[in-house]
């Protein structure tokens, strides 16, 4: 068999070939989608940042803090790296607006600063905490090894993030993020003081 | 025309190429809800690194977004939450259901079924993406040559595999055949 024979016999197992639909892009709810999307900030976050996005699911990630000096839930005592994945009560499964309202109640919040990424885990050095914590370093950690792209934030060495999070997991949907001004305006107001 | 309308029209422009096949490769991997939230983040990501979209022949890189995702978005899921996905999927309503109830080349399916994910993956996205080596090691994120070391080594293991479903298969007929005698 020869490889075009192979590659026609494999290609007649695709069960796409068996009339399974798909949306056409100019399809109403297509059109939303993408509209949706190109509402999003590409980086930071914009003043219609807030808008919801009902089909964005939160990605996972796990929020481990580093060298084991402290434990973000529960005052855990100082240990290995905590490390902590999804479960199915992910606090913002689905996107709701960014408020200081809903922020002020996550138990982990910081900003920091990009020092590796390094596939599918971000190293940030920690500037200035805002709840839970008050380790110098969190690792941020991509369960699929998603070569940064946690969540649709595009991590980058240098650049300095805002980042909240609930049970162990990262909040996506603007409530972390590249640490924009509005942003930061945002997190000051969940967190006076 | 600011930045920020031409952004748009090229992100535009962009999913009108790819919006399709990207839900055909999700949905030759997941079921249709878990396929379309993952389009839905895939498209996110794609608009925030709209930049970094090789301008010639996209769609490899974009398959490759949608895999991380995919993986991310598996990983992050339960166990139980997928089983509700699938307990409450209509039936059809997913690219597997309907590809197998669509088979007509048993032996092939078999001899597929035996390989491992990884052999399988390369085969779909050879054979269903219809993508050359260098666009799979793009999806993949590893060299061309490796791809096409890894695709020969496949193809000799599926071909094996064919061999060993005939095999069962003339076994199946002589035993037959010894039953009717």
């Amino acid at each position: 068999m020869d490889d075009k024979e192979l590659r026609s016999r494999v290609q007649k197992l695709d069960p796409m070939s068996s009339g399974v639909e798909t949306r056409s892009v100019m399809d109403e709810s297509s059109r939303q989608m993408l509209e949706a999307i190109m509402e999003q900030p590409v980086s930071g976050v914009s003043g219609d940042s807030g808008r919801r996005m009902q089909w964005f699911l939160a990605a996972a990630a796990v929020v481990a803090v580093a060298f084991g000096s402290f434990a973000i839930f529960g005052g855990a005592p100082a240990g290995p790296p905590l490390q902590l994945s999804l479960g199915d009560s992910n606090a913002i499964s689905s996107c709701i607006p960014v408020s200081a309202e809903f922020l002020k109640d996550m138990p982990v919040a910081f900003e920091g600063t990009a020092t590796a990424v390094d596939g599918g885990l971000v190293t940030l050095d920690v500037g200035e905490w805002f709840a839970g914590g008050d380790a110098a370093t969190v690792e941020l950690i991509a369960q699929s090894g998603m070569q940064a792209l946690i969540g649709g934030i595009d991590f980058e060495v240098g650049t300095t993030y805002l980042v909240s999070a609930t049970e162990g997991t990262v909040n996506f949907c603007g409530f972390s993020d590249v640490a924009s001004p509005e942003l930061r305006a945002i997190y000051d107001e969940a967190f006076p003081g | 025309m600011d930045a920020t309308d031409e952004r748009k029209r090229q992100f535009e422009r962009l999913a009108a190429e790819i919006f399709e096949p990207l839900q055909r490769y999700l949905l030759r991997r997941a079921p249709r809800g878990e396929a379309e939230d993952v389009l839905s983040e895939t498209l996110l990501v794609i608009w925030r690194r709209l930049e970094s979209v090789p301008t010639s022949v996209p769609l490899p890189w974009c398959y490759g977004v949608a895999r991380r995702t995919l993986s991310n978005h598996r990983r992050g899921a339960t166990r139980r939450l997928r089983l509700v996905e699938k307990m409450s999927a209509l039936p059809g309503d997913t690219a597997d259901e309907v590809g197998v109830s669509g088979i007509e080349d048993p032996e092939m399916l078999s001899a597929f079924e035996m390989l491992a994910e990884d052999d399988q993956e390369l085969f779909r996205l050879w054979a269903w993406e219809q993508l050359e080596p260098r666009e799979i090691a793009e999806v993949l994120e590893t060299t061309p040559n490796a791809v096409s070391l890894r695709l020969k080594r496949a193809k000799q293991k599926l071909a094996e595999e064919l061999l060993r479903q005939k095999a069962v298969s003339a076994g199946h007929m002589t035993d037959k055949h010894a039953q009717e005698m």
